[in-house]
Formats: structure tokens, C-alpha cells, sequence
């Protein structure tokens, strides 16, 4: 429960995922309430990927249970992600379909009955109502990135995950969908869970900052708090020297 | 007021029907292939038959293949779809069971089942004047049958698709080819070598066209084979549905997603 009473979002606990030799993920406990922006972060091989997945019930895990939006996992999976959203820089979406088509194709997955209404609405938010009718497969990266943002916030989820959110896009276009986050995240209380590698993108979006390092959360907070008690002067320094680390203890 | 289930199933047909109707291939595969088959085994049967009766097969025959194949492609090439356009992560990531995206390949796939078997009729009945339901009665419990045994060929590749990805491709149209030479679609399987009709024979399909064979030839109906084509069609597809599950265990329990990001 948050400060007033409400459910939390996301209530993660004892999670682990062990991927042959690898732990990749070693008793994360996790709680997410209603509106928080909290980012994940963490050298590459941290678990943030595994623990995103597992969130989502992409992937079970070994041990520990998931609650999202209420619903225990695996077994509420579906009616949970009615109210999840997903974009990831890096991943496109089906090229032969325009992008209203696609938007109206997520939509009725997440069991909208008028999606392309909706669908018009999220685009021009975004400033690219002129994409509406051309194939994914004609866009730019950023435009691509822009689009698959609008698929994951076309249900008006209670939370968006973001894995690199803006890892394709121009400094403006980022700035836009950081806008638009802030925005949803202020007027709907939508709650923003991430992972990036841009670590100023993570302290002006989040609000919480969960610092992973070979599975395990090494410290858990508000950016300026996490940096300061680890004697960092700000979060990409403490991120390149936990990187480091990692790559000394490795050789 | 359509159920949210009911509007994810018309979703993935209706994403499926836009992408493969774009897609040059997917219509070579549908309308010229059988086309050309049509006519391929027509004449064949033309030139070294005597009468009427090896035309009538040999149509006869690929007509019901192509039932199974397209069958077999739709499911096959759903999942692949979403693979080769890295988009399976996306659909994960929204309330789609598993249960609702097969549903929708199959409907899919009876479509397109349905398109070609009018393109190899229609070159029945046009150029070798052979009627698509020649084979009488017997073809209503047969192609119940075929059209089992294409889905269970459909989820077998899906299942192998979640394990090796795109390079699962090879069995979509690959494990139709392997039984075609030994399951009697074009020939009676007495052709074949003695070592090989002991295999033919526990193909349920072998039965299958058997039955379809007596179809032609006496206008009866053989339910022995067709009885026993059920049933080895019916274990066929528990193993096949047993299989999947298992795949698809594996899939979250192996984090075997992260392939296809």
C-alpha cells in the first residue's frame, strides 16, 4: 500500500531467474505505487531486461512471486496487461501494415472497441498525425520509435514500461516523448516503469532510481539520494564505475 | 458488443490477411503454386493415363494436398511473420493468450485453404473436366481429417519456431514434403518399395487417401481407413498438442523471448 491506502501497481518479491550458469536475476524485491517514475538501471548483464520480462510474464521466474495491477502471475497475465503498456527503442513493429492499421491492430489486442478513434487522438499528441497513413515499413528509426510509443500508451495503461525509450531518437524528438510522459504520468497518474542507458534521461524522468548490479538491487531511491550515498556526483558516474567494476571482476 | 476475446482473435486474422495480401510471395504460394500444380499433375495424368480415372486422382489428389499445405503455411507462417518482423515481443507484451493467436491461424488458414482449393478446382473443372467432389461422400470425413492433421503440422512447426526461430521455416513446408512421396496422395501406395509401404502405413493419411482412392473407383465409402486415418490423426495431434504445451512452457521458463528482441 502507498501513503494513501492504495494497492501498489507492482509488488515483486524474492525474485530469481537462473539462465544456465548465469544468475541473472538473485532475490529482487520490487514495489511500484500508483504514479511513481521509477527507473532501472544497471551495467549490461545486470537483470534489468530478465526483470522487465519477468514483470510482464514473458518469462517466469525461478523463484518469488509477481503481482501487476492487482492480478498474481502467471495465471492473470492477460487481464493484468490490459492495463500495461510496452515500448522498446529497439524493437520495430509489423512493416507491412500503415500506422494507423498498427495502432488499431494493438488496440484491439488490448480490447479497445474503437481504437482508431483513439488512435487518432494519441497521434496527434504526438505531433505525427501526418504518419497515420503510411506503411511502418516507409518510416524513419525515430518515426518508428515515435510510433511504437503510441502503441504502448494507446489503452491509457495504469503502467508504461519503457526499455530505452528513446534510444533511436533526435534530441527533439526525445524531448517530446519525455514531455509526453511527464504529461500522462501528471494528468493520469500513469506510472512509468524504465530501463536506459542514458542516465540524465533517468534522473529528469524518474522520480526513483532502482540500481542493479549482477541481479542483485545495490541501492534504491531518488537519484540525487542513490549517487550521494554511494559518493558519486551524479548517476552516470556511479553507473560507469559500477561498469567498470564489473568488467574487472570478470577478467 | 463483441467480447475483448472475440476483438484479439479478428486482430491477428485481420493483421495476418493485410500482411500476406501485401506480401508478393504470399500470393504466389496461394494462387499460382496451385495453379500450376493444377495443371502440372492434370496433364500428367493426361499423358500416361488410360481413361478419365488417373486425371481424376492426380486432381483429386493435389487438390487435398494443397488443403493440408495451405493449412499448414498459415499457422506456420503466423508465428514466422511475427519472427521475421521482430514483433513477437510486442504481441507478448499485450493481453493475447496463446489460445486466441492459434485460433486466429487457424481461421487464417481456412481461408486460405479455401482459396486455393477454388484456384485447383476451377482448373479441374475447366481444363481436365474434373469435378472437385468426384471422390463423392467420402471427402467430407476426409478433409475433417486433413484439415486436423495440417493443424497438427501447424502447431508442430510453431512449437519447433519458439525453440529455433526463423530457422524453424525449413518444417513449414518441409514435413508436408517429406510424407507426400509416402502417403499415397498421387499414387497407391502398393508403388511404393515394400520397406517403405510398412511407413506408408502408419501415416494416417496413407488411409486417408486410401479411402478416397475407393471413393473414386466404387463411389463407396471405405470407413475402415477412414477410421483408422481418425485415429491416428487424433493420437497424432494429442502428441502435437502435448508437444506444444511443452514448447511453450519452455518459451517462459528458458526466457527463450529474449531471441526475438
Amino acid at each position: 500500500m502507498d501513503t494513501t491506502g492504495r494497492p501498489p501497481v507492482l509488488h515483486a518479491s524474492g525474485l530469481r531467474k537462473r539462465f544456465g550458469e548465469t544468475q541473472a536475476v538473485d532475490g529482487v524485491d520490487l514495489e511500484v505505487s500508483p504514479g511513481e517514475r521509477v527507473g532501472i538501471v544497471g551495467p549490461n548483464g545486470a537483470g534489468k531486461t530478465t526483470t522487465l520480462l519477468m514483470i510482464m510474464g514473458a518469462i517466469d521466474p525461478d523463484e518469488g512471486t509477481i503481482d501487476l495491477v492487482g492480478q498474481r502471475l502467471p495465471d492473470g497475465r492477460g487481464p493484468a496487461m490490459e492495463h500495461v503498456g510496452f515500448a522498446a527503442g529497439y524493437l520495430p513493429l509489423p512493416d507491412k501494415l500503415t500506422v494507423i492499421e498498427t495502432l488499431d491492430f494493438f488496440g484491439s489486442l488490448y480490447g479497445m472497441d474503437t481504437p482508431r478513434e483513439t488512435a487518432a487522438v494519441v497521434l496527434d499528441e504526438l505531433g505525427i498525425s501526418h504518419l497515420a497513413d503510411q506503411r511502418v515499413e516507409s518510416l524513419s528509426s525515430g518515426q518508428g520509435t515515435l510510433v511504437g510509443f503510441a502503441k504502448a500508451v494507446i489503452h491509457r495503461p495504469r503502467l508504461v514500461v519503457l526499455d530505452e525509450p528513446t534510444a533511436s531518437l533526435d534530441p527533439d524528438v526525445a524531448m517530446r516523448v519525455r514531455d509526453r510522459l511527464e504529461t500522462m504520468n501528471a494528468e493520469h497518474e500513469t506510472t512509468l516503469l524504465l530501463t536506459s542507458h542514458d542516465m540524465r534521461e533517468v534522473e529528469r524522468l524518474t522520480t526513483r532510481v532502482i540500481f542493479l548490479r549482477a541481479g542483485r538491487i545495490i541501492a534504491d531511491g531518488p537519484a540525487g539520494k542513490v549517487v550521494a550515498d554511494a559518493g558519486y556526483p551524479d548517476l552516470e558516474t556511479m553507473f560507469l564505475a559500477e561498469a567498470s567494476r564489473l568488467r574487472e571482476e570478470s577478467l | 458488443m463483441t467480447s475483448p476475446s472475440r476483438r484479439r482473435v479478428r486482430a491477428i486474422v485481420r493483421r495476418n490477411l493485410l500482411a500476406q495480401s501485401r506480401d508478393p510471395g504470399h500470393w504466389f504460394l496461394l494462387i499460382v503454386l496451385p495453379l500450376v500444380d493444377g495443371i502440372l499433375f492434370g496433364s500428367i495424368g493426361v499423358a500416361f493415363g488410360e481413361g478419365e480415372d488417373p486425371v481424376t486422382f492426380l486432381v483429386t489428389g493435389i487438390m487435398l494436398f494443397h488443403l493440408i499445405w495451405q493449412l499448414t503455411l498459415a499457422g506456420s507462417f503466423g508465428l514466422l511473420e511475427e519472427v521475421w518482423t521482430r514483433n513477437l515481443m510486442n504481441l507478448i507484451a499485450t493481453p493475447l493468450t496463446e489460445r486466441e493467436f492459434l485460433k486466429a491461424l487457424g481461421l487464417v488458414g481456412l481461408i486460405r485453404t479455401a482459396v486455393s482449393i477454388t484456384v485447383i478446382s476451377l482448373v479441374g473443372v475447366v481444363f481436365y473436366a474434373v469435378a472437385p467432389d468426384s471422390a463423392g461422400w467420402v471427402l467430407v470425413p476426409s478433409i475433417v481429417i486433413l484439415l486436423l492433421f495440417g493443424w497438427a503440422i501447424s502447431l508442430f512447426v510453431i512449437g519447433m519456431t519458439l525453440q529455433y526461430g526463423d530457422s524453424a521455416e525449413v518444417f513449414s513446408w518441409g514435413t508436408l514434403v517429406l510424407l507426400m512421396p509416402l502417403s499415397g496422395f498421387f499414387y497407391p501406395v502398393d508403388s511404393l518399395p515394400p520397406v517403405l509401404q510398412a511407413l506408408a502405413a502408419v501415416i494416417p493419411l496413407t488411409h486417408v487417401f486410401e479411402a478416397v482412392q475407393t471413393g473414386l473407383e466404387t463411389g463407396t465409402i471405405a470407413w475402415d481407413q477412414i477410421a483408422i486415418g481418425l485415429l491416428g490423426t487424433i493420437v497424432l495431434f494429442g502428441i502435437v498438442v502435448w508437444f506444444l504445451n511443452r514448447q511453450m512452457r519452455r518459451f517462459r521458463a528458458e526466457g527463450w523471448v529474449t531471441r526475438f528482441t
